[in-house]
């Protein structure tokens, strides 16, 4: 009885840093933003005790509705686009690669070290009217004239598959590995051609990982501003950049906290469609 | 499935290896191998784990490429055909059956790759699956499956489709015991209703002898000996062979002298006649190999004798088997059937007897 005592005891004061941390940085802002997104404001932009839905009620208009669509659309591209140049790079690496496969890997990471908004300004550069990109396509006479690339959509684009490819990788990296290779012998020995093996074999054994994945690339894609911004303009307005203006630019905190709080609803909605297609995914084994 | 027995044509090959090499970086797995399967035979390739025999099954399979030779099968060359378009299927060490299928659609792979209709393969899946007597398990998944009900699901699906060459890689090796002698059994019955060729990989010697109709024993990447089970045990090329297929006393022996029919040899403080010709000139060192169930305590050739002293005895149910030291120092173990007779005592002295024609003479 005693020793059991002291074992939860132990395991309890071991806990409580990260229990505090996460409590005081995580959950308690988090409770504020929920609490402000019920709250009055002054024509000042001070924020006033009360409760009303009114900022809810805000939400339902069309223009906000567009930012959503927005947002969804941006996200859903940047998936279907970090998926479709992530699953090469992971197979190549799972299969292929061999013992240079650790290295890719650390490759992968290294610009993690670096901060993101500065590698986001290297685009700017890059992508630019005189960025290194237009010179050389200029150069190798392809155009005659360098090209607005910058404040387009797929200049965002870019940017988003750059930042999110990474975290692609590795959840698919992760799901193919552990695959027996014996199963593509016997899939081609039994008659399945490469494409057929992969197809009927391969991605559906790799498919835990796609789905991680397209949860990692999806909700932090939802709430994304820096890059539209940098990259894209800022022309279609985001969830992401809403939320910044909302705050910062109209001081209008109540509605930005309310848009927050659809930004979290919409982000657990995708973390529960994760979890159910997992929960089927796995069922096939 | 079709049930009718097909009777081997005894004389057509079915897979051929012309001078085949398989060289992995330094390393050489297989060196200029011939080899040639009969249609409708059960052929095993038998020898140490690293012997080049399963590298053999991987290139019959296509696994693997050649770096050098050929390889045929049913007349046609092969060599640079991939994987998925040889006729030929596997059974896996390990089962691989698909985790994310049930037992029919692993067992239907092979009808589904091939557009089969949706009624026909379901039909053939399930003949295949009832000729293992898995037909109650067709909904589950491969991992609520035991290793002998896996292993059986592996051999329906490999035999769906009606391959020309079933090659199987050490199917049983994971299997115990009891459970393993009674798939031996079935592959084996298997086999010959189904008349299809089957090319089986083993370390297991005993297992090789009971079920194939010929045996190559491989060592090194080469073959040492190819013969039928009883080819491989009565007439041993070699030593390595003689020691490798079942037990074998080696005792070494001085050849005294030599004519067309019988040799004389030194062994064990006595002189014996080893018959047939062995063209190992006189004083040469030899070694002399005879099987522990050859040896016999009741002098039946009361010319051909050595006398040793009971070392050990060891009861093994159906069979007693002794250890002699002979005069020499050397040992020699006898195996005889438990008849219910007494049993010599230990440190007894006895006369062994050897029948020339059992005893044979290998180079040292």
């Amino acid at each position: 009885m005693r020793r059991e005592r002291r074992e939860q005891l132990q395991t309890g004061l071991m806990l409580t840093p990260s229990v505090l941390l996460l409590a005081l940085f995580i959950l308690l802002p988090l409770c504020v933003v929920f609490a402000y997104s019920f709250a009055l404001r002054d024509p000042y932009g001070a924020v006033l005790p009360g409760f009303t839905l009114d900022n809810y009620k805000e939400l339902v208009q069309g223009v906000y509705l567009r930012v959503l669509m927005n947002s969804f659309s941006l996200a859903g591209m940047t998936t279907v686009l970090c998926l479709l140049i992530g699953y090469p790079v992971a197979y190549f690496i799972a299969f292929k690669a061999g013992r240079a496969a650790p290295a890719l890997l650390l490759l992968l990471l290294i610009p993690f070290w670096i901060n993101f908004l500065i590698r986001i300004s290297a685009w700017v550069v890059l992508l630019g009217r005189g960025g290194l990109i237009n010179k050389g396509l200029v150069f190798s006479g392809l155009i005659d004239e360098p090209i607005g690339m910058l404040g387009t959509v797929a200049a965002t684009l870019v940017g988003m598959v750059y930042a999110f490819l990474p975290v692609t990788v590795f959840p698919i990296y992760a799901a193919l590995t552990p695959i027996d290779r014996r199963l593509m012998e016997a899939g081609a020995d039994l008659g399945a051609g490469p494409a057929e093996t992969f197809w009927r074999i391969t991605l559906p054994l790799s498919l835990p990982g796609v789905l991680a994945a397209a949860l990692f690339v999806f909700v932090p894609s939802m709430g994304v501003f820096a890059i539209p911004v940098l990259l894209g303009g800022g022309k279609d307005i985001i969830l992401g950049n809403l939320i910044v203006q909302l705050f910062l630019e109209f001081r209008n905190i109540p509605v930005g906290a309310a848009v927050s709080i659809l930004l979290l609803v919409v982000s657990g909605f995708g973390i529960l469609l994760y979890m159910r297609a997992l929960r089927r995914v796995e069922a096939m084994k | 499935m079709s049930t009718t027995i097909k009777y081997p044509s005894p004389s057509k090959a079915v897979v051929e290896l012309r001078g085949v090499e398989k060289r992995f970086a330094a390393f050489t797995a297989l060196r200029r191998m011939d080899l040639t399967i009969r249609e409708g035979e059960f052929f095993t390739l038998l020898g140490p784990s690293g012997c080049g025999k399963t590298t053999t099954l991987r290139l019959i399979a296509g696994f693997e490429l050649p770096s050098e030779g050929q390889i045929m099968i049913a007349g046609q060359d092969v060599s640079n055909v991939p994987t998925h378009l040889r006729p030929v299927h596997t059974v896996f060490q390990n089962y691989a059956l698909f985790p994310h299928m049930t037992v029919l659609d692993n067992v239907a792979f092979p009808l589904t790759v091939r557009r089969i209709t949706k009624a026909e393969r379901l039909e053939r899946a399930r003949a295949a699956l009832d000729l293992v007597q898995m037909d109650a398990f067709g909904d589950r998944k491969p991992s609520q499956l035991s290793g002998g009900q896996q292993q059986r699901v592996a051999l329906a699906r490999a035999l769906v489709n009606e391959p020309q060459v079933l090659l199987l890689d050490e199917p049983l090796g994971a299997l115990d015991l009891k459970l393993r002698k009674e798939m031996q059994a079935e592959l084996k019955a298997m086999q010959r209703r189904l008349g299809i060729t089957f090319v089986f990989v083993t370390h297991d010697q005993e297992e090789a002898l009971s079920m194939s109709d010929r045996i190559a024993l491989m060592k090194g990447g080469e073959i040492v000996q190819l013969d039928t089970p009883t080819g491989l045990y009565d007439r041993p090329a070699n030593a390595y062979v003689a020691d490798f297929i079942g037990e074998t006393n080696m005792i070494p022996a001085r050849v005294v002298s030599c004519d067309a029919d019988a040799t004389l040899v030194e062994a064990m403080g006595t002189r014996l006649r080893v018959s047939g010709y062995h063209g190992q000139a006189a004083g040469a060192e030899v070694q002399m190999a005879i099987r522990p169930e050859r040896v016999s305590d009741e002098i039946a050739e009361p010319s051909n004798c050595a006398e040793g002293v009971l070392a050990d005895i060891e009861f093994i149910g159906t069979d007693l088997r002794m250890a002699y030291r002979m005069t020499d120092g050397s040992r020699v173990v006898m195996r005889r059937q438990n008849s219910g007779r007494a049993a010599p005592q230990l440190g007894e002295t006895r006369r062994l007897g050897f029948r020339q024609q059992d005893l044979r003479l290998f180079s040292r």
